[in-house]
């Protein structure tokens, strides 16, 4: 077994990594996929959503095969504060178009499905394998180490995820920050497809997505979210690792009180508790993004920090898989030449540039420390609900003008403060 | 060169199967598949006399779906698998299965020693291995946790309820092993990738010379236990505790906890 050797050897079965190897045992490369978990997407996490059209333009008409669970048709986003909600509620039939439509997943299976289309196209998947060190010669990276095995390849690919460790090990990236990073946790809460559906207002094989901010990270920065699957709910929340702690809650803590929240608790009535998870959230956007490429090596997905948090939307897996894709065509271009050096593999950056991902990301660039304003936690939604609680509680006593109610709350804020934040903020958005 | 087999079953994940409802009843929809855990210490027994001794090594499994687990199991040392998958070994007692194991160990011909796992992780029965004895005319070596090849047959060590019976035997043997004879490996890459280059060969019923499988035992339901907990408490009403204690002690005794 001494003299195997492959082409290309990819660290992490998840999204990326899957969809690097499928392509690349497609172009007849010699592909090993090393995946950590006792099978793919055993260890891996998301909130629940992927949105398609990335993965439709590599395997179109996937959503029929790919073990999705609802195609989102709903989107909320609420405020909460202790005891009120405030919601913007957008259902349209434009969220289900082809190519612009959203799926919720459960890592698990769509993993699995993922990894097993690698292996069809000729890839070899070993699981339960985990990858302690790269083989670096003269700087560059010529394999990996796992255990007592050593196994050489011309490029690797890293797809290990958010924490990538053999990244740093590659020297493409420095340890996280706490800023850089939020800690997630999600339940999902099983309940019968007919009860999401009406509770939800939704049609079978329809989805709703929710996001939540405000009092359910006690005003700091983060959020939650809501996704409904075919007979469970997704229910998450995601906090800044830097702002963990100040608070003195600890995060199963704000967990079980979001859960306990009046606005949240009727959602999840009657449910079963089936799995509980947390997993680490690249949140630095474009300001984490380390280098993407080396002698031999290439980095893709969560371990390059491609993940976009736009605050009414959060995306990852389809950065991952158009990452995975740019990754393959830069080794397929590599292996023509024979030149696995950082020039020729630096292809791989400029597809990167020229694609969505890099565009989304630098249109998103200023938004994680404009999302670090606290003001955004605590104060809006509390200013929201402060506005619409003079609108809509009656109690007897005299109304005053809207106008003048509104501004008195405004002015809790600050009027100056306001106005800085929405211009900032429209400017970013 | 000596020729061994080991036996496996592939069995649920227990932690994957759901009590559900009143009647708890059992839910198997989301349900993986592994290699029984004391099968796994077989495994292992033989990959080991195989590394030392260097022997000719092989699995042997039956069932209706275990085409999932050759990868595993060949990963996990045996240099290649024979085995029957046939719908209709879905509900196979212990009768059956011994007798196509036997089957398929006879059409590989000339096993000098059979490993077995002393139960399987799901229906325990602990059957097997001395029913394969029985069919293939072996000697039946159980409760096994020291194994070694002498000359013309085995030494192994049994582990009794009172002792430590060490036995000889000349001739082939079916041996079942305990859990503490090994530590079961945890395939490596180079091991997970040679596996993929192993040969798996696959019989049907009638190669074994069975033409039908019938089955004299039906299993009619299968339901969870639950154990009811007595919620007695001792000290409720805060009794000074030499008081609590004594009675504690008499409820031990009364349960027949304490003699």
């Amino acid at each position: 077994m001494s003299g195997e050797r492959f082409d290309c050897i990819i660290v992490g079965a998840g999204p990326s990594g899957s969809i690097a190897g499928y392509l690349l045992a497609q172009a007849g490369l010699e592909v090993l996929i090393i995946e950590r978990g006792s099978f793919a997407g055993s260890k891996n996490m998301t909130g629940g959503r992927l949105y398609s059209h990335s993965l439709e333009k590599i395997i179109p008409g996937f959503s029929k095969e790919a073990p999705v669970e609802r195609k989102v048709v709903k989107e909320t986003v609420t405020m909460l504060t202790g005891d009120s909600a405030l919601s913007l509620d957008f259902q349209s039939e434009l969220l289900g178009e082809e190519k612009k439509d959203s799926y919720t997943v459960l890592r698990a299976d769509f993993d699995q499905w993922l990894a097993a289309k690698a292996e069809e196209a000729g890839a070899i998947l070993a699981s339960g394998v985990r990858v302690d060190d790269l083989i670096i010669r003269d700087g560059r990276v010529t394999g990996v180490i796992a255990g007592e095995d050593e196994m050489e390849a011309d490029v690797v690919i890293l797809a290990d995820g958010v924490n990538s460790l053999l990244a740093q090990k590659a020297g493409l990236k420095a340890e996280l920050k706490s800023d850089q990073v939020a800690v997630g946790v999600k339940e999902v809460i099983e309940l019968p497809a007919n009860v999401i559906e009406d509770r939800f207002n939704l049609n079978p094989g329809e989805g709703a997505a929710r996001l939540f901010v405000g009092d359910c990270t006690k005003g700091k920065i983060g959020g939650g979210f809501l996704y409904t699957n075919k007979n469970s709910i997704s229910l998450g929340l995601v906090f800044t690792l830097s702002d963990l702690g100040t608070e003195g809650l600890s995060v199963p803590q704000m967990f079980e009180e979001f859960k306990q929240h009046p606005a949240v608790k009727p959602l999840i009535k009657g449910g079963k508790l089936v799995e509980y998870s947390g997993h680490l959230v690249p949140e630095g956007g474009l300001n984490m993004l380390p280098k993407l490429y080396g002698d031999g090596v290439l980095v893709v997905g969560d371990g390059a920090g491609l993940v976009i948090n736009a605050g009414y939307t959060v995306r990852g897996m389809d950065l991952a898989i158009a990452s995975g894709e740019a990754a393959a065509q830069a080794v397929i271009a590599a292996k023509e030449k024979g030149d696995y050096t950082a020039p020729s593999l630096a292809h791989y950056k400029r597809l990167l540039d020229n694609s969505f991902v890099m565009r989304d990301l630098t249109k998103y660039q200023d938004f994680p420390p404009f999302m670090e304003n606290h003001r955004i936690f605590n104060q809006y939604p509390q200013l929201a609900v402060d506005i619409f609680k003079d609108l809509y509680v009656i109690d007897g006593s005299p109304l005053k003008p809207l106008k003048k109610t509104a501004l008195s709350h405004m002015k809790k804020v600050g009027i100056v403060n306001l106005l800085k934040d929405a211009w900032k903020g429209g400017k970013i958005l | 060169m000596k020729k061994i087999v080991a036996c496996y079953k592939w069995v649920v994940d227990e932690a994957d199967i759901r009590v559900e409802g009143k009647e708890r009843s059992l839910s198997f929809d989301r349900v993986k598949y592994k290699i029984s855990e004391y099968d796994r210490n077989a495994i292992e027994a033989g990959a080991l006399l195989n590394e030392e001794k260097g022997c000719q090594f092989l699995a042997v499994t039956c069932g209706a779906n275990v085409e999932t687990s050759l990868k595993d199991v060949l990963s996990r040392g045996p240099e290649s698998i024979a085995y029957v998958n046939d719908g209709a070994l879905g509900e196979a007692d212990s009768l059956v299965t011994s007798k196509v194991l036997a089957g398929i160990i006879k059409k590989v011909g000339e096993i000098d020693l059979v490993i077995c796992g002393e139960g399987s992780s799901d229906g325990y029965s602990q059957q097997v291995g001395p029913r394969l004895a029985a069919l293939l005319g072996y000697a039946s070596v159980t409760f096994v946790n020291k194994l070694e090849l002498t000359e013309d047959g085995i030494r192994a060590e049994r582990k009794l309820e009172d002792g430590v019976e060490v036995v000889e035997v000349t001739g082939p043997a079916v041996v079942t092993v305990l859990p503490d004879i090994n530590k079961p490996r945890i395939p490596s890459l180079k091991q997970i990738l040679a596996a993929k280059k192993k040969t798996a060969e696959k019989l049907g019923l009638d190669a074994i010379g069975l033409d039908s499988v019938v089955l004299k035992e039906k299993t009619l339901s299968i339901s969870g236990t639950v154990m009811e907990r007595k919620n007695i408490q001792i000290n409720s009403g805060g009794m000074p505790v030499e008081e609590a204690a004594q009675k504690l002690i008499q409820q031990l005794k009364a349960d027949g906890s304490l003699a």
